[in-house]
């Protein structure tokens, strides 16, 4: 559901494959946050990083909802800000390892693109949930479902910043 | 021996999960002739196969259709086609239009993204598409475009943009209705119109001039570009059904590779854009035809480097095909045949943006895959790809380490292979002595 004309936008997206067990997460979160806060735009699942330019363009606030693997224990949830401006990623917990892609553009890539382009949304963060499988199949591995909760609370707490009566 | 870390395209958000696609290069000079190239792509549709077995034959399109996130319909269309030759059923008329407009949707999405985020900066001197569009903006606002227009296509057809959920064995779940469909016919032909400035920006870049010495292998259909069905062609005559290509064609399994490399009658060969051009060019529609008349591109076109031109004139192609598909769209009903399983070898092959996508199952009476074969484009193109790079290593000995390596990564891209192996590209190995 979009904000009425005028209020500033919010764009949820869920990255990830949801016949990549943990890796499908991300759309899990993003329709539970956006059916808790209506204001904001669930625009996943979203599978190529490339299909948010379009659909992200001119937001205030765009939040990306992902599975990560970074070592840490299954299930937990971080919050990064991306630094529109500059492109880094400020992690409020440890840093985050390097990347894997299947794409060819993985997010700050994409991030980069849509500046160039003049597409890009003004304020980006991304919630990411640590997976345990990444195999064929589906559903979500038990540590990484039990943390769906926490990580729709992390969501609708940044859709509220923008939106307090969303 | 210089060897070079791992050089690669992408750039990605620091802990976004994703998994596979990898490639690397290994080039050998002994005094002063290339001795060894070889070429290793990871690939995905071999664990597939194994998967597949024990499943129902209903299961296998949307199975493979997560072998690959840029050309999931080429494999569930492949896998139809399959099912229902072992069934003995043929899906023609509307149901068969639709399956093409959905086909065309995926060139059209597929090429837009090859030909301007990964192609095209290896031309105009980018690192990569970012830094194209740093330089270039309107032109990759373009090319975006033109993508978003083939998700379109992909989303009213298929009911999502990646991995379509509305293919079954049969035709489909469900008809789009049409004005869902009549929709489509505006930003197709800004489509076109876009595609159309594509030939003539691509046509203006510095291409190197390269021959290639090609046996071409395409699909060709009486009256119409082929794309998803008709009879394996070859340059030099060969004509056979999709069975009989398959029964000519040797998958080897090498050492040094995850890969295995096809080979037809023993020899390599070349399928894809450059292919389908020379075999199939006067069945492309006037408009096609004139756009590469005024690219300077004649079939049939030899020059790899070239494929870029090529694809933009498919391009062309597919937005003028989705177009006349879109304008006489009736929903068809019922929108899939309903037959039953019966114990046979099925198989199917079809045109995926990169090339031959041929799929094989036996199934027994209860419909259950016993055994499943699965031959994607790029381990047929792979032997030909390396003759290539042998080539382009060879005429390139005089230059760098760092800048014969940009020349190998734009050769291997000019066949676009998988994309998860052409981004993840190029871990290379020089070996001279």
């Amino acid at each position: 559901m979009s904000a009425p004309a005028g209020h500033a936008t919010v764009v949820v997206a869920g990255l990830g494959s949801e016949f990549r067990r943990d890796d499908g997460v991300g759309s899990v979160v993003a329709e539970r946050a956006v059916t808790e806060a209506a204001s904001a735009r669930d625009v996943g699942p979203i599978g190529d990083p490339l299909d948010l330019l379009g659909v992200w363009n001119n937001a205030d606030l765009v939040v990306i909802v992902d599975a990560v693997a970074s070592g840490a224990p299954p299930g937990q949830v971080r919050v990064l800000e991306m630094d529109v401006a500059r492109l880094s990623a400020h992690d409020d917990g440890a840093a985050v390892p390097a990347p894997q892609s299947t794409h060819g553009i993985g997010l700050a890539g994409v991030l980069r693109l849509a500046r160039a382009l003049g597409q890009a949304p003004a304020r980006l963060v991304v919630v990411g949930i640590e997976g345990e499988r990444f195999d064929l199949g589906r559903g979500l591995s038990p540590s990484v479902q039990a943390a769906v909760p926490e990580a729709v609370r992390r969501v609708v707490e940044l859709i509220k910043e923008v939106h307090p009566c969303a | 021996m210089t060897h070079r870390g791992a050089r690669t395209r992408t750039i990605s958000a620091e802990g976004i999960a994703r998994v596979e696609g990898e490639g690397s290069l290994r080039v050998q000079v002994r005094d002063g002739l290339v001795s060894d190239v070889a070429l290793d792509i990871f690939e995905p549709p071999r664990y597939f196969e194994a998967l597949l077995v024990g499943r129902h034959f209903t299961e296998a399109p949307d199975i493979t259709a997560r072998i690959c996130g840029i050309c999931p319909v080429a494999y569930q269309m492949s896998a139809c086609l399959a099912m229902e030759d072992a069934c003995g059923v043929t899906v023609d008329g509307p149901l068969s239009d639709l399956r093409r407009l959905l086909y065309c949707g995926e060139w059209i999405q597929s090429h837009a993204l090859h030909i301007y985020l990964l192609h095209a900066p290896d031309f105009l001197g980018c690192a990569d598409a970012v830094q194209l569009a740093e330089r270039d903006p309107v032109a990759v606002a373009r090319g975006l475009d033109i993508k978003r227009t083939g998700n379109l296509v992909m989303q009213r057809v298929g009911g999502r943009a990646v991995h379509p959920v509305n293919v079954r064995v049969g035709g489909f779940y469900r008809s789009p209705d049409r004005a869902a469909i009549a929709a489509l016919a505006e930003p197709l032909r800004r489509a076109r119109d876009q595609a159309l400035e594509t030939v003539e920006w691509v046509s203006g870049f510095d291409i190197p001039d390269v021959d290639g010495d090609y046996r071409f292998v395409a699909l060709v259909q009486p009256g119409r570009y082929a794309i998803d069905g008709g009879r394996p062609t070859s340059s030099d005559g060969l004509d056979v059904s999709a069975a009989q290509f398959a029964a000519l064609v040797n998958e080897e399994h090498v050492a040094r590779s995850t890969a295995l490399h096809a080979t037809l009658e023993g020899g390599h060969y070349l399928t894809g854009p450059l292919a389908r051009f020379a075999l199939n060019y006067e069945r492309l529609p006037p408009l096609a035809r004139e756009a590469a008349a005024r690219a300077g591109l004649r079939a049939p076109c030899t020059n790899p480097f070239r494929s870029i031109v090529v694809r933009a004139v498919e391009l062309v192609f597919a937005c003028d095909e989705a177009l006349a598909l879109v304008e006489r769209y009736e929903a068809p009903a019922p929108p899939a045949l309903e037959f039953n399983a019966r114990a046979a070898t099925g198989t199917g092959v079809t045109e995926a943006p990169r090339g031959l996508l041929l799929h094989q199952y036996d199934i027994d009476e209860r419909g259950v895959i016993r055994r499943a074969r699965i031959m994607p484009p790029t381990s047929q193109n792979q032997l030909t790809i390396e003759d290539d790079l042998r080539r382009v290593v060879q005429g390139g000995l005089a230059l760098g380490d760092e800048e014969l390596q940009w020349r190998c990564e734009q050769s291997v891209r000019n066949h676009d292979p998988c994309i998860s192996c052409a981004a993840h590209f190029l871990d290379l190995t020089m070996e001279r002595s």
